[in-house]
């Protein structure tokens, strides 16, 4: 459970900053050219007043007020009313609808009405649904028609003798540029001949829709080209629907490279972290393995420096006067370590003359006889004993 | 054969009932919204006609002001007295664009004016949005245990039937989520923007989780906002959130649809649970998965690349 919540979190983190860096860079972008759109627009307004001196500035910004919010709903008021075309004729209103359906949201035509509104509602929770299953089957046939295709150039390219692998990476390619051919390159050529776009302009509106954002500054079919509206925006819709379907299939694409790297990136950290949990794992078994052997061997010295210390007393237990300094009683009372290592003590210098001999290894310190030192120095005795 | 010919005549089927519903949609709006229109515009005709009237200005010379002032306008630039001085591409809004961005929803309040912004945007957006929709993907896989597989579990070992506790779990889901993220932000909006009624929150509520976002509400907009920044984020976590719980809701339907049979009967492809189990794998595996070579999977490489293998945009990552 831990570990999934820890790559969820971080690839939310992931998303934030990726978020928070897009903000710095739009805002570094735009907020020059806002400015300088303000001033401009500035300027003019007090040009106008200016120039008409008739006019004063609340009447102004009464009129602005009205005729902003006019084409807000969509109602344009330059020029007179005759030779305007509806923005909610039948034509309009189907586009819109689709509009609605795919999510993109436009926005450049919105429901006024109450009753509008809630048909909007209730229309979107329908259709959206509806258009997923159709987007789905759309897919699904483009898949195959495309997968023919590909079947026919992957004969061709096998008698090249090339890998497997290389053939799926080139399939891919193939399938990104001929779909930017079909969905992208020529809806922006026809898209700069009818719309009178830039190219770039273009290219950012066939973006925009077919991941569905959908700003709607620049719409298909939003300048007033009475010729063409009528069969231009359902041809226009059903670019978008085969686009839509092209577009989800590479975002999805995409959306598995990401999970093959993460998936990729996760195991090189997987196997990282086993190599050192290993190493660790051996290193501190080779610590314990040095400890034992040393808890070993001083164990076993303890061991026969005891055996040795209960033979010595034993044969030299007949001779008392060698304890005459401890009377028996104090003998029997002291059970203390200390006072028995005293007794040793006492016992190992008796044994000075044997050890005379011993002192020859100079493993033996006639001088200085303490306590603390009565063990090591047992042990040493016992060690040139053998 | 047969499933071939069945799967046409259902693909024919889907595209002439979207036809009709279009249309249906069309002549609706049609009805309902021209009048209004055709009202708006003789106001603003009267509107023009009386200002010219009364004043010195020439129509010409009043066209081209008000030509500029839209264009500046469309832009999210106002030229009015009391317009707020907080500018559109400060850093809280900028983030909120980019939100609006990653999720698709895409308001079209503020837009890119330069050519180098517009260029950002299409780069930004192809990379963001496959992300964002994995990380909602991979949000919604996680929260599917304890907020969905665990209760209908409850409810069947309490002896239902599992299709009865599917539909009845989804039912209070439902209702769950509509009052958190529909009734209760709705009624907050309502208060905190001045102009706008409950119903105008709910529409706004529900246009953003669609990411239909069709721009006519944008909250945080109004000049001289208090806190715009918080207010803002705010928004933004909201959204995010909103949507990861439809996700959850399109995840939850397919799974019942599954279960009562409907996506085989309609030839829908299946709700596939494997995504990102991988986490649930050990972590250093047997050495047979590092074999795949890189960016194409085993299942890729075994049969042609079908790019609609993934149904559609909105349902990408739930199916």
């Amino acid at each position: 459970m831990v570990m999934r919540w820890k790559t969820v979190s971080a690839i939310f983190f992931l998303v934030v900053v990726y978020l928070i860096i897009g903000a710095t860079v739009f805002k570094a972008l735009e907020q020059p050219e806002e400015s300088s759109q303000k001033l401009a627009i500035l300027a003019q307004k007090l040009e106008f007043l200016a120039m008409h001196a008739c006019v004063n500035s609340s009447e102004l910004e009464d009129l602005v007020k009205q005729v902003v919010s006019a084409v807000r709903a969509g109602v344009n008021p330059s020029g007179n009313a005759s030779n305007q075309t509806s923005l909610w004729d039948i034509s309009s209103s189907f586009f819109f609808a689709g509009t609605v359906i795919t999510t993109i949201g436009f926005g450049n035509i919105s429901p006024h009405t109450k009753g509008g509104r809630i048909f909007c509602i209730i229309y979107a929770l329908l259709g959206i649904p509806l258009f997923g299953f159709l987007l789905a089957g759309v897919g699904d046939q483009l898949g195959t028609i495309f997968g023919k295709g590909i079947a026919k150039v992957e004969k061709m390219i096998v008698k090249w003798k090339v890998s497997q692998t290389k053939i799926r990476v080139i399939s891919t390619l193939i399938f990104i540029l001929f779909g930017c051919l079909i969905f992208v390159a020529l809806p922006v050529v026809i898209f700069k001949q009818i719309e009178g776009w830039s190219t770039l302009e273009s290219i950012y509106f066939v973006v925009i829709t077919l991941t569905t954002i959908g700003f709607g500054d620049f719409v298909a079919g939003g300048s007033e080209n009475p010729e063409f509206l009528n069969y231009y925006k359902p041809v226009v819709l059903f670019w978008i629907l085969v686009g839509l379907a092209y577009f989800a299939a590479v975002l999805s694409m995409i959306g598995d490279w990401f999970r093959v790297i993460s998936k990729k990136t996760k195991e090189e950290v997987g196997e990282f972290r086993a190599h050192a949990a290993e190493w660790t794992a051996n290193v501190s078994a080779e610590f314990k393995e040095t400890r034992r052997r040393l808890s070993v061997d001083i164990y076993d010295k303890f061991q026969r420096a005891a055996s040795i210390k209960r033979k010595l007393s034993s044969e030299l237990g007949m001779n008392t006067a060698l304890n005459q300094e401890l009377t028996p009683g104090k003998r029997a009372m002291s059970t203390s370590l200390c006072e028995d290592r005293e007794a040793y003590s006492n016992l190992t210098l008796s044994l000075s003359p044997i050890s005379g001999g011993l002192a020859r290894n100079g493993s033996l310190y006639l001088n200085g006889l303490s306590p603390d030192y009565a063990d090591r120095r047992e042990i040493a005795i016992i060690e040139n004993l053998k | 054969m047969h499933s071939a010919g069945r799967s046409w005549l259902l693909l024919t089927g889907f595209v002439l009932f979207y036809v009709i519903y279009l249309l249906f949609g069309a002549l609706v709006f049609s009805s309902v919204e021209r009048p209004v229109e055709d009202k708006l515009r003789r106001d603003v005709e009267a509107l023009k006609h009386e200002f010219l009237n009364q004043s010195c200005v020439n129509a010409a010379a009043l066209e081209r002001f008000l030509l500029k002032v839209l264009a500046a306008n469309k832009y999210g630039v106002s030229v009015l007295r009391n317009a707020s001085a907080a500018s559109n591409w400060d850093l809280a809004s900028s983030m909120f664009f980019a939100n609006t961005l990653v999720t698709t929803v895409g308001y079209g309040h503020t837009t890119p004016l330069s050519d180098t912004g517009k260029a950002f945007s299409i780069l930004y957006a192809l990379i963001g949005v496959p992300f964002t929709m994995l990380v909602l993907t991979a949000c919604v896989q996680r929260i599917m245990h304890p907020l969905v597989l665990a209760p209908v579990g409850l409810l069947q070992r309490r002896g239902m039937q599992p299709r009865l506790a599917t539909v009845l779990h989804f039912v209070l889901l439902l209702a769950l989520i509509v009052l958190c993220f529909f009734v209760t932000p709705a009624a907050v909006f309502s208060t905190l923007e001045p102009s706008w009624s409950f119903l105008d929150g709910i529409y706004f509520c529900f246009i953003s989780l669609c990411t239909i976002g069709l721009g006519d509400f944008v909250p945080g907009n109004q000049p001289r906002q208090k806190y715009r920044q918080l207010y803002q984020v705010s928004v933004m976590v909201y959204l995010f959130v909103g949507l990861m719980m439809m996700f959850l809701l399109l995840r939850t339907i397919h799974k019942m649809a599954d279960l009562h049979g409907l996506t085989s009967f309609l030839q829908l492809p299946r709700c596939e649970e494997s995504d990102l189990d991988d986490d649930r794998k050990p972590i250093v595996e047997d050495g047979h998965e590092a074999q795949t070579p890189p960016f194409i999977t085993e299942k890729e490489a075994s049969e042609p690349l079908e790019p609609g293998s993934q149904p559609s945009y909105n349902t990408i990552n739930t199916g």
